[in-house]
Formats: C-alpha cells, sequence, structure tokens
C-alpha cells in the first residue's frame, strides 16, 4: 500500500517551546490511523499542521504527495476535517450549513442525502445547537466528506459522547474506511484505539514514543515480561451497561 | 508530483456564503431589534416631537373678566394655549411647569373704559416669562393705540418673512437615526459576531476549506451592507410616509442618501474589522467597542447638532467618522444642498475608513 500522508522530522515551535519535536510517520492508503496521548501532548498541533491550519516551524508534510506548505489549497481540496469542538456558522440550518459548504469547496452535492448518510434527514431544518452531542459529531462528520476527501482528521471524534453514540460513531467511521477514505483520528480512549484504528501512534511531549498495530503494543508488552494481575471476568461494567440499556442510539 | 490545481473559484463561494450570512442574521434576535425596532422607536418618537406646537399655554382665572379686547386678542394668537380654571388650580399648575403663565384683566373704569392688565410668570422658565410679557406688551401697545385713535403711529416695523421651511425636529433626527443604525450594524454585529465566530473554531473549519479568509470577510461585510441598506430604506421610508421627512429632490435625494449609506457602512465595517481582530474574548471587545460608538452617537449630531456642544469640543467632534456622515446627510437634505457638496466630508470619512482597514490587515488575528 502506498503513503497517502508522509510527515518528515516535524518541528512546531512557539518561542522556546516545542508543542511538536521532531516527528516523523507515514500513514497508509485506507487506514485508520489513531494518534492517542495525553492532554498537551501535541496532537491537535500535529493534525492542525497535516489540515493546513497551521505553519509549522520545520520539517515537511506531505498529503496525496503534495506538500502543505507549498500548495495548501490543493491539499485542502483532499482532506475532510472535523474540530474538536463542532464548529458551525450559527443560525444557519443543516442542509443551508451543507450547501454553504459545498460552494467553499466548488462541489455540488445532494444536501439530504449527506445528511441521510449520517442518519440526520429529519434534522434537515434544525440548527446545529439544536443537535444532541452525537448527531453533531455525526453532522460534523458528514461535513468533512463534502469534497469526496481522500482522508479525513477526526479530533477527538467521541469525547462527550455516551457509550451508544460512541458505538454509533465508530460504526460510521468504519463505513466511511470501507468506502476507502484513509481516516487519521486522535483520542484518548484506549478501548476506541483498540477496536478502531489499524494502526497507532503514541504522543507524549511532542514526541512519538511508539508506532505499531494495537495487537503488536501489546504483543511487546508482554514479550518484556510484563503481567497485568488477571482477573477472570468475561464482562466489564460497559457491558453491563449496554446490556442493561441496549445498543441502540437514544437521540431526540 | 501530482497536477496541482489553479487557484480555487472563491465568486461563488462568496456569493453563497453571503446569502446564508444574511439569512442567519434574519434570524438573530439582537439584528431585530437594534438594526430594525430601536431606529423605527426613535424615529416615531422624535417624528411626535416635531409636530408638538403651542409652545405657551396661558391660564385665565375663571372668576375674572374674560370679556375684554386684550384677553381676546390673546386668544387668537396661533401660537398660544389658553385655559380657564379657578387661581388655585392655576397657580399649582404653574408650579408644576405645566403652565406658561396666568393672565388676569381687571376693568378699572367703565367709561372711558380702562384695564389693568397682571401678568403672572414663573421664575423657573425666564424664557417663556419673556415670551409672555413681550406678547402682552406687544397687544397692549396696540389697544392702546386703538383706544386713543392712533392709526398712523411715528414708528412702525415692516414685518418680513422668508419663505423659508420650517425645519421641524424628525428632518434633525432622522439623519442622524440613519448614522446610529448604520454605525450599529457595523460595529456590534461585526465585532461581537467576528469574536463567536473566532471563539467556536467556525472560521477554522472554514479555513480549512479552499475558500480565502479575505473571501470569508467580504462575504461577512457584504451580508452586513445588504442588512443596512435595508435599516437605511426602512428609516427613510418610515420617516418619509408617517412624518413628512423632507427630500429637497425627491428620489434623486433617496438614492444619494443611500449612496451616502454605503459608503458609510463600508467605513465603518473597517473598525468593526479593526477591533474584531485585535482582542479575541467578548468581555474584552465590551468596553472597546463602546469606547468607540458611545462618544460618536453623544457628539457627533445624531441627537442633538454639534454646535450645541462646547466650542472646545467642537472642532474634535467634527473630525469623528459619524459627524462626517451625519453632516454630509444633512447637507442633502435639511440644508438642501449639492450632491457635490457632500465630497469633501465623504473624503474625510473614507480616510478613516481606509486607516483602519489598514490597520486591521496589520493586526488581525485569525484565533
Amino acid at each position: 500500500m502506498t503513503d497517502i500522508i508522509s510527515v518528515k522530522n516535524l518541528i512546531k515551535q512557539y518561542g522556546n517551546f516545542s508543542a511538536v519535536n521532531d516527528i516523523s510517520f507515514s500513514v497508509k492508503e485506507g487506514e485508520i490511523f489513531g494518534i492517542l496521548g495525553p492532554n498537551g501532548a501535541g496532537k491537535t498541533t500535529t493534525l492542525e499542521i497535516m489540515e493546513t491550519l497551521k505553519p509549522l516551524t520545520s520539517g515537511e508534510v506531505l498529503i496525496d504527495n503534495i506538500d502543505v506548505t507549498k500548495h495548501p489549497w490543493d491539499v485542502k481540496r483532499r482532506i475532510g476535517v472535523q474540530l474538536q469542538s463542532t464548529a458551525f456558522y450559527p443560525e444557519v440550518k443543516l442542509t443551508e450549513l451543507l450547501d454553504m459548504f459545498a460552494a467553499m469547496y466548488d462541489v455540488t452535492i445532494d444536501p439530504m442525502e449527506m445528511l441521510r448518510e449520517v442518519e440526520l434527514e429529519d434534522k434537515a431544518k434544525s440548527y446545529v445547537k439544536q443537535l444532541s452531542g452525537g448527531q453533531q459529531q455525526r453532522f460534523s462528520i458528514a461535513s468533512t466528506l463534502i469534497n469526496q476527501p481522500k482522508v479525513i482528521f477526526l479530533d477527538e471524534p467521541t469525547t462527550g459522547l455516551d457509550p451508544q453514540a460512541r458505538i454509533h460513531l465508530w460504526e460510521m467511521v468504519r463505513k466511511i474506511n470501507k468506502a476507502g477514505v484513509t481516516i487519521v483520528m486522535t483520542t484518548h480512549y484506549m478501548d476506541e484505539a483498540e477496536q478502531l484504528c489499524d494502526r497507532l501512534a503514541i504522543m507524549d511531549h511532542g514526541k512519538i514514543l511508539k508506532i505499531g498495530t494495537p495487537k503488536a503494543f501489546i504483543q511487546d508488552l508482554l514479550k518484556t515480561g510484563f503481567k497485568k494481575e488477571i482477573k477472570q471476568e468475561q464482562a466489564n461494567l460497559e457491558d453491563v451497561f449496554l446490556n442493561l440499556t441496549g445498543r441502540q442510539l437514544r437521540e431526540g | 508530483m501530482k497536477k496541482i490545481y489553479r487557484r480555487p473559484h472563491q465568486i461563488r463561494a462568496f456569493f453563497v456564503m453571503m446569502k446564508y450570512f444574511f439569512l442567519a442574521q434574519t434570524r438573530n434576535p439582537a439584528t431585530f431589534a437594534f438594526g430594525f425596532l430601536f431606529p423605527v422607536v426613535f424615529i416615531s418618537i422624535f417624528g411626535l416631537i416635531g409636530n408638538s406646537t403651542a409652545p405657551l399655554t396661558i391660564g385665565f382665572p375663571a372668576t375674572s373678566n374674560l370679556n375684554n379686547p386684550i384677553i381676546t386678542a390673546i386668544k387668537q394668537q396661533s401660537i398660544v394655549k389658553t385655559q380657564v380654571a379657578p387661581e388655585t388650580q392655576l397657580e399649582k399648575d404653574m408650579k408644576k411647569g405645566n403652565l406658561s403663565g396666568i393672565i388676569s384683566v381687571k376693568q378699572t373704569s367703565q367709561n372711558p373704559p380702562r384695564y389693568q392688565v397682571n401678568v403672572i410668570t414663573s421664575t423657573a422658565s425666564p424664557q417663556t416669562a419673556a415670551d409672555i410679557t413681550s406678547l402682552v406688551n406687544l397687544i397692549v401697545d396696540q389697544e392702546n393705540l386703538r383706544a386713543a385713535g392712533v392709526t398712523d403711529p411715528t414708528i412702525t416695523i415692516k414685518k418680513q418673512q422668508l419663505a423659508g421651511r420650517q425645519i421641524r425636529y424628525i428632518d434633525f433626527a432622522l439623519p442622524g437615526q440613519m448614522g446610529f443604525a448604520l454605525l450599529s450594524t457595523a460595529i456590534f454585529g461585526t465585532v461581537f459576531g467576528l469574536i463567536y465566530l473566532k471563539k467556536a473554531l467556525v472560521l477554522k473549519r472554514m479555513f480549512a476549506t479552499p475558500t480565502r479568509a479575505i473571501t470569508i470577510l467580504l462575504a461577512q461585510g457584504g451580508s452586513r451592507l445588504i442588512m443596512a441598506v435595508l435599516q437605511v430604506l426602512l428609516i427613510l421610508i418610515l420617516g418619509i410616509v408617517a412624518f413628512k421627512f423632507y427630500l429637497p429632490h425627491g428620489w434623486i435625494t433617496f438614492v444619494e442618501l443611500l449612496i451616502l449609506s454605503i459608503i458609510a457602512l463600508v467605513a465603518f465595517l473597517g473598525f468593526g474589522y479593526f477591533m474584531a481582530g485585535l482582542v479575541n474574548d467578548e468581555n474584552a471587545a465590551g468596553p472597546m467597542v463602546n469606547l468607540i460608538t458611545l462618544p460618536q452617537f453623544l457628539l457627533s449630531g445624531t441627537f442633538f447638532p454639534i454646535t450645541d456642544l462646547p466650542n472646545w469640543l467642537q472642532p474634535i467632534a467634527n473630525f469623528l467618522p459619524l459627524s462626517f456622515f451625519n453632516a454630509a446627510v444633512r447637507k442633502i437634505t435639511t440644508e438642501g444642498g449639492d450632491f457635490t457638496q457632500t465630497i469633501p466630508l465623504m473624503i474625510g470619512l473614507i480616510i478613516w475608513g481606509a486607516v483602519m482597514y489598514i490597520l486591521a490587515a496589520k493586526t488581525f488575528k485569525w484565533e
């Protein structure tokens, strides 16, 4: 598989502080790539540099073989972006927002069809602020697909969602990925990283500590002789919760 | 290397964004209140102030002699409103300020008839007191001449009135209201609107598209321009239809007013962009916006003429951006001047705007 993203020796400095400190990695076409790390690790900064939203201090970032610094407009055409907070113009309805973004990407779309994709067709005439957290994230994801991007970037897409909404969003992300879109996402949740991502990069203090598949990570750790205290539990509390409340989505 | 696209198209994005930014404004209750409700209320109040006449109210005590030539002559004065009531009641009214003066006439002899006129005025309003006194003097002199049989007095006054148009308060206030609406729309809307868009990452999300930042700002400005033109139209039409606001050259003046308004809004938007770029927080923006707008609302001839200000303040007040607009509008309305006379004033305004756009370009922070 070819690399759709290649990051080489990326550095981002604010004064003397290095938010991103010489990282290199690549993302293969068609994979779900996760960036894990605590708050302030440099995940969002890395994402925003790839999204052309922040200039880099040094290094090179190629998206679909295009340099983000030299040709940002061509990169913008090829990517979809979801920011940490749901960032949409107030007092504009969902279909209108999609229509507006279509004009901003200079493409033609059917807004209702896009809403159907993310199961929001009955919210067509609502404003974003009237949606639940999960619905807002789904709408946000719909907005990333307007220009039929090769890569979409999702910044903590499930933060603040209830378990049902999270599972629902994972399914949506898998569906988009199956359709051929490469996905780069950040998350705080280990279970999300393990279940959803093909490969992971673990970041802290602006550095990448480790890159690989979730399975390989665990194998490597076990090889060092690491042993978790084994409890014979066939289920955890989340299983109990989902068993009691069901896996279906709850939304107004 | 892949094929590199040409520069992104901006025209379609501009118009579609402008359409939705405008729609969003119409759905915002604050736009409705500041942009439409306030001007309508102000205009209506000022229109009614302009219509009030009869500035002198004179009371006659009920017990006094009302059938004499003096009282009859006073009653005939168009600028006087009279009322008859018991003397104690009249005195109460005058203390409250509802009455300008009390006049009673006592007949001191029957043949030949002699009269004594008593005038009571209030020390609270020397101007009205003087008006009433001179009115009574005038009438008494006329009656004395008539009683003395003088038909050809030594000195006569020839009164000549120029066929001037009566300037009512609405004719002064309406241009001020146009300026008020334009400055409010340009500054409040832009500053608080853009700060919200920055804080909520709305602008950042838009920057992730191939639409340029300048296109987004222009579409913002364009949508405010449409809104402002609608406000000005509403103010003008309301003024013309309900309060007979005077347009010296009819629809030509109307179009000229719209042109002045558009230039003014574009200049005022420069202030909005400058301030919106400088601060990232509504709390910091509040005092700044007030610092820029309040002095202009008070000093730029919005509610009262700049000539009423202390002498040392007038030169400063005349150079405020809103003053240029207000003066230009009055030049072609109340003063009945030619459109070319507004050019020096509009140049003043354009210089203000240009300075603000340059400052905004230098200091604008996107996040």
